[in-house]
């Protein structure tokens, strides 16, 4: 073990170029890593934000907030279900944003909600009519408490109160206040999209199952089919993008592992190839191929974690570097940890396809000594 | 080649897991490709086949088709702008529908006022249609005489028009979505049965055609003085000014990059080692009087190998992809990008060989006379 | 091949040494390698270079093959002055007229014992079969038939050395340079290959030059010439 990691002290040249390969690909994985969580954190703040079990949409809307609506009659079929603590409407409505020191011209996508059970980070009362709280992504835009954000082609607008974290959604800087308040700003921009009164886009319900079937289930029966209700992990995964944005990129990451697998076989293959006479001389002294493939092993945890290191920093830096609201890139601690144990994994499968070699190592021609 | 070809088949495990690396490295980079512009007209691809040239949308829409609504006073705006010859209405809404009574799905629908102004360019079967319970649909998604039902958001089997696709049109998904193309009426219908409270139908987006010897591009500037409500953007630009879309293109961009690197460090890398440890069989070949020209030149033979068996097994890789699809993308195969692959990948390939010949060009004959020429 | 039909007749030496000098600049220092050494070696004659370590002989021997050229002084071998010639013209004077054996690296490791030999004929004029049937003869007279599908990790110390000369003539040299052939050998298996060099030699009437620093196997050529620091001691 000290031989392996000794050998890597005095000769770092040699593992400098399955190190620098490796490093690259550490990037990638983290890179496109961090690429899918900024994609998908930016569609699923919001939802994510929600105290709530459970996600209400109307039964044909395909579990699009947009074309859900809850008549008032179905949210108290909701309610009266046994096992329902808490029930909320919500509301949302995309508009362009005009905030001062911007050109006429120069709209902010925005995305207000209305809320009744509030998300965290937010108040328990909604702010009053016509005041909002931002989403931080919107400090970019230099948007601070007090700013008037005039929405939508009616210009309606809205006062910043406060901001809250991590509640964007699809994409986009999102603004929470009050269901009043949206249904104003709505019924002024767009309507053709004009909802009667009581009426939301999508319930947020707290509560626990009470009898045999599940707590969804149960209240799509009491409305008679009339409602779609999932959990909100269901939810989340069901907003537009997520889930083919997931599979995509893991597969684009499942094939960069095995490219890793493959150029760590091939590069320690190639270092085995400088080491039979070596690793002769130290089998004829009495090393075990054990001991010889331990140390091979070593050596590779020791290229792919120096490798998933520098990934890190250029993951984090990168980070800093993009402009904030380009290409939605965030550098998460849980993704760098994954990425870099993957690595590690794979360069220990990659160079097992050089145990064979060692093995085949014979001690007896070490000492005949010929070229 | 002797040499080059020798070599190469006494290393098959080398040599082989280099060419797999390379081949899995061009799949994922001609898939990538194929993702990127099967994701772009996703989004925009109904606009890119629509036959209006110029768009208006307003400026509150934010160059969406769907958050864009123009009002009266707006639109008369432009129709007032001298050089329009000819403006319709268009709209854009998802909706939730039946395909011939099957479950329910997601599809987008483009209601246009005149054909010409709005309607598909060119059909790839079919006619257009004449009613407005007749409808155009993206090729992908569905078939001539399918019966596509609006279902609202009322009570299950509450009735919405029913629309049937008479004609198809490639390529021509919006918000990678089911399209369909259907006229004003049809779309106004739609519109308000899925929305019962919903008061009047506007226009999301004017289509404009300039009169002969004005451009688009004049069109665009004059439209867009007339009103700072107004944001017209010539069809090319609606399509790639559409939000996502260069976010989309910037980010696979990156991606690429990142791919296109890792071939050849992987591939200079290696010959560079491999380089090395033949070192004392070169001292040799030149001590004996090879040239070294041609000594560079096998390094080179074996470059070009490795890298076209990669780009054969890349693309033997990726070609069944093409048939089926992702999701709701299409992935097309497309021989303008594997062929701009693969020059670049060979050029980059040789290029970074150029390190190891280097050091091949520096072996000194005279090595072979102190014992081999090893490092 | 054709430089046999060029060299028959044509010349008296097989290598004409006059007046070589070898100096080599190291920092402010010369270090004179050969001083004016000249050597005489007949078309078909064997000469034993014999001399202690640093005595100079591996960089005779590498002048007189066009590895080297000297600073001053004539080399004339098979009728060709190469002394002033370029790196270019060296490289193709060694490929058609000499034949080398080197101590250690001698073989190609990738390469079979036969395609070790046919690879001169591939960096070269590209005969085709013309080289296949003479590698095939070469390896038959060396007694390697049997192993000429082996690659050299594959044979013994002794077989890879008689490979090595079959290499050596595969061009049909007008001059062989051996350098200590026989120092990685046992002294049986020495005796053995230098018996052989001695015999390939004669058979063809091509002149070699062996060099080695040891004695024993001196009565295998036909003269013996003794260098130390950088002269012929006559």
């Amino acid at each position: 073990m000290r031989l392996a990691l000794r050998e890597m002290h005095r000769r770092p040249g040699r593992f400098a170029i399955a190190t620098v390969i490796l490093t690259l690909i550490a990037i990638l994985l983290m890179f496109l890593g961090g690429l899918l969580d900024g994609l998908v954190a930016s569609s699923t703040g919001a939802f994510r934000a929600q105290r709530a079990d459970l996600v209400v949409y109307s039964g044909n809307s395909r579990n699009s907030l947009e074309r859900s609506r809850i008549e008032p009659d179905v949210r108290h079929q909701v309610e009266s279900v046994p096992g329902v603590t808490r029930v909320g409407g919500l509301g949302s409505v995309q508009l362009g944003g005009r905030i001062p020191g911007r050109g006429a011209r120069d709209l902010v996508p925005t995305v207000l909600f209305g809320y009744e059970l509030a998300p965290r980070g937010l108040p328990s009362t909604p702010p009053g009519a016509g005041t909002v709280y931002a989403d931080d992504s919107l400090r970019a835009k230099n948007v601070v408490v007090g700013t008037t954000i005039h929405l939508g082609p009616a210009r309606s607008a809205v006062t910043i109160v406060g901001f809250v974290s991590d509640t964007r959604y699809s994409g986009q800087g999102t603004l929470w206040g009050s269901l009043e308040t949206w249904r104003q700003v709505l019924d002024a921009n767009r309507p053709d999209a004009r909802v009667g009164p009581g009426v939301v886009q999508a319930l947020v319900v707290q509560g626990v199952s009470l009898g045999r079937a599940g707590l969804p289930e149960q209240i799509d029966r009491a409305t008679d089919g009339a409602t779609t209700t999932l959990t909100i992990t269901e939810a989340i995964n069901a907003l537009p993008g997520v889930s083919q944005q997931r599979t995509v990129f893991n597969q684009i990451i499942g094939v960069t592992v095995v490219i890793a697998i493959v150029v760590v076989a091939l590069f320690f293959a190639l270092l085995t190839v400088e080491r039979t006479a070596l690793y002769g001389v130290l089998k004829a002294i009495g090393a075990s191929s054990r001991t010889l493939f331990v140390g091979v092993v070593l050596q590779a945890v020791v290229v792919a974690l120096i490798a998933s290191l520098i990934g890190v920093v250029a993951s984090l830096v990168l980070d800093a570097l993009i402009p904030a609201g380009t290409i939605p890139f965030v550098a998460t601690p849980a993704r760098l940890l994954s990425s870099a144990v993957v690595l590690v994994v794979a360069a220990v499968v990659g160079c097992t396809f050089s145990l064979r070699r060692v093995l085949r190592v014979d001690p007896a021609a070490a000492i005949g000594g010929a070229p | 080649m002797f040499l080059a070809l020798r070599e190469m088949s006494r290393a098959r495990v080398r040599f082989g897991l280099l060419i797999g690396a390379v081949g899995l490295l061009v799949f994922l980079i001609l898939t990538q490709q194929a993702i990127e512009g099967g994701l772009v007209t996703g989004f925009v691809g109904a606009l890119r086949q629509q036959s209006a040239p110029v768009l208006v949308y307003s400026v509150d829409g934010q160059r969406t088709l769907q958050g864009s609504v123009i009002d009266p006073g707006l639109e008369a705006k432009i129709r007032g702008v001298s050089g329009v010859a000819g403006a319709g209405w268009i709209g854009q809404s998802t909706f939730t529908v039946r395909v011939d009574g099957g479950a329910e799905s997601d599809a987008a629908l483009i209601g246009y006022e005149h054909s010409g102004l709005g309607d598909p360019s060119g059909l790839s079967a079919g006619r257009r249609p004449v009613g407005p319970t007749e409808a155009v649909g993206s090729a992908a998604d569905f078939t001539v005489g399918s019966r596509v039902r609006v279902v609202t958001s009322g009570p299950s089997g509450a009735t919405g028009p029913v629309f049937t696709v008479v004609g198809l049109v490639k390529d021509a998904q919006i918000q990678v979505t089911p399209t369909l193309f259907v006229p004003w009426a049809g779309y106004e219908a739609a519109v308000k049965a899925a929305n019962p409270d919903a008061t009047t139908v506007l226009p999301s987006v004017i289509a404009v055609r300039p009169t002969s010897g004005v451009s688009d591009i004049e069109l665009v500037r004059r439209i867009n003085a007339a009103s700072p409500d107004a944001d017209a953007l010539t069809r090319s630009q609606a399509a790639s000014d559409t939000p996502g879309v260069a976010q989309v293109q910037q980010s696979f961009q990156l991606i690429f990059l990142l791919y296109g690197l890792v071939v050849p460090l992987i591939t200079g890398l290696f010959f560079l080692i491999i380089t090395f440890q033949k070192a004392a069989a070169l001292t040799l070949l030149r001590a004996i009087g090879a040239r070294s020209g041609a000594l560079v030149r096998s390094l080179l033979i074996q470059v070009l190998l490795v890298i076209g068996a990669g780009i054969v097994i890349g693309v033997a890789l990726f070609a069944p992809l093409t048939l089926i699809r992702l999701g709701a993308i299409t992935i097309r195969l497309n021989p303008g990008a594997i062929l701009f692959w693969s020059v670049g990948l060979l050029v980059l390939g040789v290029a970074s060989a150029l390190v190891a010949a280097r050091r091949v060009l520096a072996v000194d004959p005279l090595e072979a006379t102190t014992g081999g020429g090893g490092l | 091949m054709t430089t046999l039909a060029e060299s028959a007749g044509t010349f008296d030496h097989a290598l004409e040494m006059r007046g070589i000098t070898k100096v080599y600049r190291v920092a402010d220092d010369e270090v004179v390698a050969l001083d004016h050494v000249d050597l005489i070696v007949a078309s078909d004659e064997i000469v034993a270079l014999v001399g202690p370590s640093g005595s100079g002989k591996t960089t005779l021997c590498s002048i007189a093959g066009g590895l080297l050229s000297p600073t001053d002084g004539s080399v004339v071998v098979a009728g060709r002055e190469i002394s002033g010639y370029s790196g270019h013209q060296l490289t193709d004077f060694r490929r058609e007229s000499v034949g080398f054996v080197f101590q250690t690296v001698n073989l190609i490791p990738f390469l079979t014992a036969r395609e070790n030999l046919l690879v001169v004929d591939e960096i070269g004029r590209r005969l085709g079969r013309v080289a296949r049937d003479r590698a095939d003869q070469l390896l038959a007279e060396l007694g390697l038939t049997d192993r000429a599908a082996n690659l050299p990790a594959q044979l013994s110390g002794g077989q890879k050395q008689r490979v090595a000369i079959g290499r050596a003539l595969m061009n049909d040299p007008s001059l062989v340079l051996f350098d200590e052939p026989t120092s990685a050998l046992d002294s049986s298996l020495g005796d053995q290959v230098v018996r052989l060099i001695r015999e390939e030699m004669k058979a063809r009437g091509t002149a070699a030059i062996i060099v080695t620093h040891d004695d024993r196997i001196t009565h295998y050529a036909d003269r013996t010439v003794h260098i130390e620091d950088g002269r012929i001691a006559e």
